[in-house]
């Protein structure tokens, strides 16, 4: 077969032409974008391409176009010469075309990286602006916003009724709410006047404040653990105490938030309640025992009586009998005492008057108590109404009360007795208070107890406060006790009025009130 | 400064050591290189170890060029699709571009290799425009693909033809998009 080679040579000349035009006007568009967005890497990129491409156009096309002319021509001898320039030159541009072909994927890289920086750039430089235009009103809301909280969490802080407190690491006291001024007994010192004073000085134990120190620092917190803390007057009172320790970058305590809560008064109900189970457990044994001795008492007595008939007055049998008597009526009068204490004995449910009552007993003791030196003050509430009790029992233990302070007090003294009625609760209090000796604190616990005294023998059976304690119980009361020993004692009665005789009795309770003053 | 000079403010500093060492190094540095040049130049006669190229090997480096080219023009192809570039009209030309240069090497490489055997074609009034080829009876199939092979320019035409294309649209969208304001 056989071809003309002219097509080849004008496609050859043609196609040369065309490549180097080509490839100029790519470098001319890549060199349009290049400007359009100079630091983009891409067009960087492509226009070093575009520059390669042209490179390889050139050497290429023009050696075609060399060879085809300087052939026609008949000049072999010169395209011979030129002939390897030509093709190394043109082989090179192929490697250098390729090569930089080879980078466009880190050049993409780059350039996705570029343009993340670049977005990260423009979002923080939007931000910056924005703060720049709004960064007053912002920092109002801002300031506004924690002054707010700060309002309600120091609103909670100022009026918890717990304590809580702030203390450093060597247990200085940095802040203290108001509860925590009144509780430690530091109302008057400043806020300021707080710093300095450490935790560990109000606690009654130092071995306490040790292991609550050594507990913060095991396991950075102790919760609801109970003691004991004294106030700056030296009284002391039952806290619970919880409190989380910061830890500094020492690894050393930082501060630590206490919370402080006054278990006193519920300590005291617990306390109260213990000797109420006491008190009750007692009656119980002692009005068994009663029972039983009465009866054998009762026919000791008959028989004696008996047998003192038939004697004749100043015989020796005769004196022996009455002395069996008397000491069998002492026995009995016991046995009524357990009995009463033991609330086993009959109340008589009549309307009187607590004011009545007690003038009937003042009447008795005040003459005596006077020539002593003691004075008995009297504040009564004219308010308190008539109420249903057993009049007779009730002067018992007033009697007992006022005896008691008295011989409390010694010679010289003062006996306050106060009436109140507390008409939201619908209960009678009536305190007698005396500036005696006081009950130490140990024989608190003891003082109804039957048969505890601190009498000498013979002076007193210890029974008067147990006798006392189970009339008021019967009549639906209680009876407290506070006491400092050397400032004397205040027992308390709670009586409770009912409301149907507080209603119907209340007019006639205010008159007659106002006659017993 | 001299080693003198280098030393005494060493002792100055109170860290003379490292400084200290540097000329010696330098000069046995010097002494091996004049050494080794003395043996290279003085004492040989023939140097025997440089290789020889000879003709053949243009063509070779020629055609591992074409390949390389190809290559290239293959990975190009692959971070564009990879990357989903061709979605884009002007990445998506610039694709087909590099698409008719691999078609075009082939076409080169085939053709190189074919002009190296001189039993498949005669030409006849070489230097002529009444030139004319003649190709072997028995591998007329052969001669007829070296003489459409040759025509290499109806791919690389287009190729660079489809680049322009591809650089116009990607200008185009480029001017659509307004560069980055470095004064906002």
């Amino acid at each position: 077969m056989t071809l003309p080679l002219s097509p080849i040579w004008i496609v050859d000349l043609l196609g040369s032409s065309l490549m180097i035009l080509l490839s100029f006007l790519c470098v001319q568009l890549a060199k349009k974008l290049k400007n359009h967005d100079p630091n983009n890497v891409i067009w960087t990129y492509l226009l070093w391409l575009c520059y390669a491409l042209a490179g390889f156009a050139v050497s290429r096309s023009v050696g075609h176009i060399a060879k085809r002319i300087l052939l026609t021509a008949g000049h072999n001898d010169i395209w011979n010469f030129l002939r390897p320039y030509s093709g190394a030159i043109n082989t090179l541009m192929f490697v250098v075309v390729a090569s930089i072909t080879l980078f466009f994927e880190r050049t993409w890289k780059i350039y996705q990286q570029i343009l993340k920086d670049q977005r990260a750039l423009q979002s923080a430089h939007g931000e910056l602006i924005y703060l720049n235009r709004n960064l007053e009103d912002l920092v109002a809301a801002r300031t506004q916003e924690l002054a707010l909280s700060e309002r309600k969490y120091r609103r909670i802080f100022e009026v918890s009724r717990d304590v809580i407190m702030l203390v450093n690491g060597d247990a200085e006291i940095i802040d203290l709410n108001p509860a925590g001024f009144d509780l430690l007994g530091l109302s008057g010192l400043s806020e300021d006047g707080a710093g300095g004073i450490r935790l560990s000085d109000f606690f009654l134990k130092p071995r306490a404040w040790t292991c609550v120190e050594e507990a913060l620092r095991a396991q950075g917190y102790i919760s609801d653990t109970e003691v004991t803390l004294k106030r700056r007057n030296g009284t002391h009172f039952s806290a619970l105490l919880s409190g989380t320790a910061e830890m500094g970058k020492d690894g050393k305590t930082g501060s630590v938030q206490f919370l402080i809560k006054d278990i006193s008064s519920r300590k005291a109900m617990e306390r109260q309640l213990l000797q109420a189970d006491k008190l009750a457990s007692i009656g119980q044994l002692a009005a068994g025992i009663a029972h039983e001795i009465n009866n054998p008492l009762s026919m000791i007595l008959g028989y004696t009586q008996l047998l003192l008939r038939s004697e004749k007055e100043g015989s020796q049998q005769h004196d022996d009998l009455k002395i069996i008597e008397k000491h069998t009526r002492n026995c009995k009068t016991i046995v009524g005492d357990l009995l009463s204490f033991a609330r086993s004995t009959q109340t008589v449910q009549e309307f009187g008057h607590l004011h009545g009552a007690i003038d009937e007993v003042l009447s008795v003791v005040r003459h005596h108590f006077e020539l002593d030196g003691t004075t008995i003050e009297t504040q009564f509430d004219a308010s308190v109404p008539r109420m249903i009790l057993d009049e007779e029992k009730m002067k018992q233990v007033f009697m007992n009360l006022i005896m008691n302070a008295k011989q409390a007090i010694g010679k010289k003294g003062a006996i306050r007795i106060h009436t109140q009625y507390d008409r939201s609760s619908s209960r009678v209090i009536v305190q007698i208070a005396d500036t005696g000796a006081g009950i130490p604190a140990a024989h608190l616990s003891r003082i109804f107890d039957p048969f505890f005294t601190t009498k000498p023998t013979g002076e007193g059976t210890g029974l008067g406060l147990s006798v006392s304690y189970g009339i008021v119980k019967d009549h639906g009361g209680e009876i407290l006790v506070e006491s400092e020993p050397g400032k004397g004692s205040t027992f308390t009665l709670i009586l409770p009025v009912s409301s149907v005789e507080a209603e119907e009795e209340s007019d006639n309770g205010r008159r007659d009130a106002v006659n017993y003053r | 400064m001299n080693t003198l000079d280098t030393v005494q403010s060493d002792m100055v500093t109170g860290d003379c050591t490292p400084t200290g060492q540097k000329p010696m190094k330098k000069v046995a540095f010097n002494i091996t290189a004049c050494c080794s040049l003395l043996v290279l130049f003085g004492f040989v006669h023939q140097a025997g170890a440089t290789q020889v190229h000879a003709e053949p090997e243009g063509l070779w480096a020629h055609q591992i060029a074409h390949l390389f080219f190809l290559f290239s023009m293959g990975i190009l192809i692959f971070w564009l699709r990879e990357w989903k570039l061709v979605k884009e009209t002007g990445w998506r030309l610039v694709q087909y571009s590099a698409f008719f240069f691999i078609l075009w090497n082939i076409d080169a490489i085939v053709v190189h290799y074919l002009d190296e055997r001189n039993d498949i074609y005669r030409t006849i009034n070489a230097g002529t425009w009444h030139a004319r080829v003649v190709f072997d009876q028995q591998a007329d199939w052969l001669g007829f693909l070296y003489y459409i092979a040759k025509l290499d320019h109806l791919l690389c035409v287009p190729a660079i033809l489809l680049l322009y294309a591809g650089l116009r649209q990607l200008f185009k969208q480029a001017q659509s998009i307004k560069p980055v304001d470095k004064s906002s």
